[in-house]
C-alpha cells in the first residue's frame, strides 16, 4: 500500500474512523493492528522478524534497566546492538559482503550469494529501535513497561517504513499522554498529507520519469547537458518524493495525536553541505549525530579526531542507505566535504546570512549535492564513473521540458517564501477561504501534472 | 500513569473540538468546490478547450465542430453532414465542383480515428436542437458485426476525442459504457475533472505557450480551407496478393511499410471470437443518436463504406447479429444500399487496406452525394425508404 494509493486513504480512513469511534482504551490496540496490517501489506511474512526485534529490545530495555552500571550493564546493550545491527548486516549486507569476499578469494561474485529479499523499513525500525536502547542505557529514557506500547512505537504505520526516525521519549510522551489533535493539528495534518501527495504526484514522479529514463540509458545519452538534466531530475525526485513521503507521515501522525519532527527544511536552499545536511532527513543526521558522532568522540578530541569523526559518521551513514560502493563513496563524498567545511570554519558556528553571495553559495552546494546523487542514483561504480564523466564534457541536450523547469521555478519561490515568510504557517492561519483556496490548488496540481496511472514506489522505500 | 489514552475529555472540551472538526470538514469541503470550480472554469468554458493542440483528438474533434458549426450559417436549409472515421473518405470539394448539383450541401464531420460514442457527443453540441440538417450521414464499415481484437467498447480513447464535449451529467453514464472496470474509472475521473485527461496537452502548453497560441490562431485562419482543398494520395494497391489459406500476402515492389502494416492490421487475422461486444456497442451509440432524431425531420442514413482493395474471404468469419439492419426499423433511420460501393472495392481504389485513395475518393464522394440526394428526394420532398 503506497501512501499515494486509494487502497491507502481507504485504508487511512478506516483506521481513523476505528480509533475515533472506539473506547480510548481500545485506540493503541486499534493502531497496533492497523499498523501490522499494514506492514503485512507489504510482506506478511516479515511481521515475525519485526516481532522478534521488537521483542529483543523490549526485553534489552527492562533489563538494562534492572542491571545496575558496570559491565553487565553494558554486555546487555552490546547484545541488543549486536542483535538488532545483526539482522540489519544480515538482510542488507550479507551479499555485499558475500561478494566483496568472492571478489578478494577470485571466486565468481555469487559464491556466496543468498536470495534474500529485504525487509521494508528495516533500516528505519531497526534505528528507531537502537536508539531507545541506547536512551534507556544512558539513562534518558525510563524502560516501557507494556510491551503493546513498545510495539507501537516500532511499527507506527505513519513512520514505519521510512521514517521520519521517531525518538522514544517523544513518541512516549504522546502515548501517555494522548490528547486529542486541536484543531490546528488536524489544518496541518490534513494541509501536510495534501502537500506530501502534491510533492510526490505532481513533482517526484514527474521529475522520476525523466531521471529513470536517463539512467536507464547513460552511454545513449551523452553531453553534460543531458548529464546534468538527468540528475537534477533525480535531485529533484528524491527530494519531493522523500519530502513528500514524511509531510504525509507527519500529517497522518498530527490526525492520530502524535507529533512528528521536521524531517526537511529546504535543504536546497542550504549555502554549504553543513547546512544542506541540518536540513536533509534531519531525523537521520540527528539520529547519526547523537548516537554515532558523538560517541565516536565528536569534535572534543581535537581538530584531526573530529575530521575522522566526521569521515566515519558519514560513511556509515551512506552505508546505511545500501549495500553497495555507491552508497560508501556517496557517504564518503559528504563526510570529506563535511570535514573541508570544518577545516575553512574551524571552530565557528555554522552561520548562513542572506546576503548577495548566499544564491551564489546555495547555487555551488546545490551542485555538489548534485554530484554526490550520482553515486546515490547510479546502478553501480562504473555507471557513476560514466555519469560524471559525461557531466563535465560534451553538449547533449536537456532533458527536462519547459514545464519541468516552470515547476522547479515555482518550487523555488514556494521554497524561498517560506524560508522567509513561513508561508505554510501563514496559510494555517489563514481564514478558511485561503486555506480551502491553498488546499484547492494543491489538488488543482495533482489533477494537471501528477503521475496518476504509473506506480512509481518512493525512493526510500528501498531502505 | 502509562494509560493516557484513557483520560476522559471535559464535556466542553469535546463540544468545541466537535464544532472545530466540523469546520475542518466544511473546509475539505469548500476545497473540492474550490476545484471542481477551477476545473470548470478552465476546462469547461472556452477559457482553456480553445487554445487545445489542433493535433490532438480533443483538438481536432474541436476544430471540426466549429468549422461545421460556422458552416452551418451559411449553408441554407439543405444541409447534410457526414459522420465517420478516417475511412469516410468524403470530399465535399469534389461534390461541389461537380457541374450537376443536387441541391444538398452535403459536409463532413468525420474525425480520424473516431467511432460512434465520439459522434455521438460531437453530434450532440453539432445539432443541439435536433433538427438542423436534412441527414446525418454515417460511413460505416459493415452492416454486419464482426468482433475484432480490439473492441471499440473499451477504447479510452474515446475520453480524449470527447473530453471537451462531456458534461458533469455524462460522467457516470459515459464511465459505464466502457467495458473493463479500469478503464471505466478512467473514464469517470477524466469526465469530472477534465486536467487529468487533458494532462499532456497542458503540459505541452505549458512547454511552449506562445507557439501554441499561434499555431492555434493558424489553424482557426486556414484550417477550413486547408481541409476543404485537401488531395488525397494517389497511391494505390495494384499488386497485392493473399493466399488466404496461410494468411500471407505477396506486395508489388515499392509498397511501403505502413501499407504494408495495414494490410497485416486490418486483412492478414484470424478469425476473434465472436463475443458480440461489438454489436452491443454499436446499437448502444448509434440507438442513442437515432433515438435523438426520432420525431425529427432529419434522416438518419448508414452507408457501408468500400471495404478494401481485396475482400476477406466469407469463410474466414461467421458474423452472428447485425446492429445496423436492427436500427433501420427505427423512425427516420434509412439504410444505403450496401453493395452500392462494391464497385470501389479494388486495389486501384485504395491507398492501403483500409484508406480510399485520390481515385477512390473522387468517385465514393460522388457516388455518397447522388445516392443522398437520391434517398432524399428533391428538396423539399419527403425521403424515399
Amino acid at each position: 500500500m503506497l501512501f499515494n494509493t486509494a487502497h491507502f486513504f481507504l485504508f487511512l480512513a478506516v483506521v481513523l474512523a476505528l480509533f475515533y469511534t472506539s473506547p480510548r482504551a481500545f485506540r493503541k490496540y486499534i493502531l497496533l493492528v492497523a499498523s501490522y496490517f499494514f506492514y503485512g501489506s507489504w510482506n506478511y511474512r516479515f511481521i515475525p522478524l519485526l516481532l522478534t526485534l521488537t521483542a529483543i529490545d523490549y526485553t534489552a530495555g527492562r533489563w538494562l534497566e534492572k542491571v545496575p552500571p558496570g559491565p553487565r550493564r553494558k554486555a546487555v546493550l552490546i547484545l541488543s546492538l549486536c542483535a538488532n545491527l545483526g539482522f540489519l548486516g544480515f538482510f542488507k549486507f550479507y551479499n555485499f559482503l558475500g561478494s566483496n569476499l568472492a571478489w578478494v578469494l577470485d571466486k565468481p561474485a555469487n559464491s556466496y550469494f543468498l536470495n534474500i529479499v529485504l525487509p521494508l523499513g528495516i533500516s528505519f525500525h531497526t534505528f528507531q529501535s537502537m536508539s531507545y536502547v541506547v536512551d534507556v542505557y544512558r539513562g534518558e529514557q525510563q524502560a516501557v513497561r507494556n510491551p503493546i506500547d513498545y510495539a507501537l512505537f516500532i511499527c507506527f504505520f505513519p513512520q514505519l517504513v521510512a521514517g521520519p526516525i521517531v525518538r522514544a521519549r517523544n513518541f512516549f510522551h504522546d502515548l501517555w499522554h494522548w490528547q486529542p489533535p486541536t484543531s490546528e493539528d488536524v489544518s496541518r495534518g490534513v494541509l501536510l498529507i495534501a502537500l506530501g501527495l502534491t510533492k510526490k504526484m505532481a513533482f517526484a514522479d514527474q521529475f522520476a520519469k525523466v531521471a529513470n529514463d536517463y539512467f536507464k540509458n547513460v552511454s545513449g545519452n551523452p553531453g553534460w547537458l543531458t548529464a546534468w538534466s538527468g540528475v537534477v531530475a533525480f535531485g529533484m525526485q528524491i527530494y519531493f518524493d522523500f519530502s513528500g513521503y514524511t509531510d504525509m507521515a507527519i500529517g497522518m501522525a498530527k490526525l492520530l495525536g502524535f507529533h512528528f519532527p521536521v524531517n526537511f527544511r529546504r535543504p536546497y536552499l542550504a549555502a554549504s553541505i553543513t547546512d544542506f545536511w541540518r536540513r536533509w532527513h534531519i531525523s537521520l543526521s540527528t539520529w547519526l549525530r547523537d548516537y554515532l558522532y558523538i560517541s565516536l568522540g565528536g569534535n572534543r578530541h581535537g581538530r584531526w579526531m573530529t575530521y575522522r569523526n566526521l569521515m566515519l559518521t558519514m560513511l556509515l551513514g551512506g552505508l546505511w542507505h545500501g549495500a553497495s560502493w555507491n552508497f560508501v563513496i556517496w557517504g564518503g563524498y559528504h563526510g570529506a566535504m563535511l570535514a573541508v567545511e570544518r577545516v575553512f570554519r574551524g571552530n565557528r558556528p555554522v552561520r548562513e546570512d542572506w546576503n548577495w553571495l548566499y544564491p551564489l553559495k546555495a547555487l555551488a552546494t546545490f551542485a555538489m549535492v548534485m554530484i554526490g546523487w550520482v553515486f546515490f542514483r547510479a546502478a553501480d561504480l562504473p555507471q557513476s564513473l560514466q555519469v560524471l564523466h559525461q557531466m563535465f564534457r560534451g553538449h547533449g541536450h536537456l532533458l527536462l521540458a519547459n514545464w519541468h523547469l516552470e515547476l522547479i521555478a515555482v518550487a523555488l519561490v514556494l521554497a524561498v517564501v517560506e524560508e522567509k515568510f513561513e508561508g505554510f504557517e501563514r496559510v494555517l492561519k489563514a481564514p478558511m477561504l485561503a486555506y480551502a483556496s491553498a488546499l484547492a490548488l494543491m489538488f488543482f496540481c495533482i489533477e494537471v501534472f501528477g503521475v496518476i496511472d504509473a506506480s512509481i514506489p518512493f525512493v526510500y522505500f528501498q531502505f | 500513569m502509562r494509560k493516557g489514552m484513557a483520560i476522559a475529555p471535559s464535556p466542553i472540551l469535546e463540544t468545541t473540538q466537535v464544532r472545530k472538526r466540523r469546520r475542518i470538514a466544511l473546509t475539505l469541503l469548500v476545497a473540492c468546490l474550490l476545484l471542481f470550480g477551477l476545473d470548470a472554469l478552465l476546462f469547461r468554458t472556452r477559457l482553456y478547450t480553445s487554445i487545445l493542440e489542433p493535433d490532438s483528438s480533443a483538438g481536432l474533434l474541436e476544430l471540426i465542430l466549429w468549422r461545421e458549426k460556422a458552416a452551418q450559417q451559411t449553408a441554407g436549409d439543405n444541409l447534410v453532414v457526414t459522420l465517420g472515421n478516417s475511412r469516410m473518405g468524403y470530399t465535399p470539394r469534389i461534390v461541389d465542383q461537380r457541374p450537376r448539383q443536387t441541391g444538398y450541401a452535403v459536409r463532413t464531420a468525420g474525425v480520424a480515428g473516431s467511432d460512434p460514442r465520439a459522434w455521438y457527443y460531437l453530434l450532440r453540441d453539432l445539432d443541439p436542437t435536433a433538427s438542423r440538417y436534412r441527414a446525418i450521414v454515417f460511413g460505416i464499415d459493415d452492416y454486419d458485426d464482426e468482433d475484432h481484437a480490439f473492441n471499440p467498447d473499451d477504447d479510452i480513447r474515446a475520453l480524449h476525442y470527447c473530453i471537451a464535449r462531456l458534461r458533469f451529467g455524462d460522467a457516470i453514464d459515459f464511465a459505464q459504457s466502457f467495458h473493463s472496470r479500469e478503464v471505466q474509472w478512467e473514464a469517470f475521473r477524466g469526465a469530472v475533472l477534465k486536467g487529468i485527461a487533458l494532462q499532456s496537452d497542458i503540459q505541452a502548453f505549458l512547454a511552449h505557450p506562445l507557439k501554441r497560441i499561434a499555431y492555434v490562431r493558424l489553424c482557426h485562419q486556414g484550417w477550413p480551407d486547408w481541409t476543404y482543398n485537401y488531395v488525397e494520395s494517389s497511391r494505390n494497391m495494384v499488386g497485392l496478393q493473399i493466399d488466404w489459406s496461410t494468411l500471407t500476402a505477396t506486395y508489388p515492389p515499392g509498397m511501403t511499410d505502413e501499407q504494408k502494416d495495414t494490410v497485416h492490421g486490418w486483412l492478414l487475422y484470424a478469425p476473434n471470437p465472436q463475443t458480440g461486444r461489438l454489436a452491443h456497442f454499436l446499437r448502444t451509440w448509434l440507438g442513442r443518436t437515432a433515438d435523438r432524431y426520432r420525431t425529427s425531420r432529419t434522416k438518419i442514413v448508414f452507408f457501408r463504406l468500400p471495404r478494401g482493395p481485396i475482400l476477406r474471404p466469407d469463410y474466414l468469419v461467421k458474423k452472428r447479429s447485425s446492429s445496423i439492419r436492427e436500427l433501420a426499423s427505427r423512425p427516420n433511420v434509412i439504410l444505403a444500399n450496401e453493395h452500392l460501393f462494391d464497385c470501389l472495392e479494388h486495389p486501384e481504389f485504395f491507398k492501403d487496406a483500409v484508406h480510399l485513395n485520390r481515385d477512390g475518393v473522387e468517385r465514393f464522394s460522388a457516388m455518397l452525394a447522388d445516392e443522398v440526394a437520391r434517398i432524399l428526394g428533391p428538396p423539399g420532398e419527403p425521403a424515399a425508404r
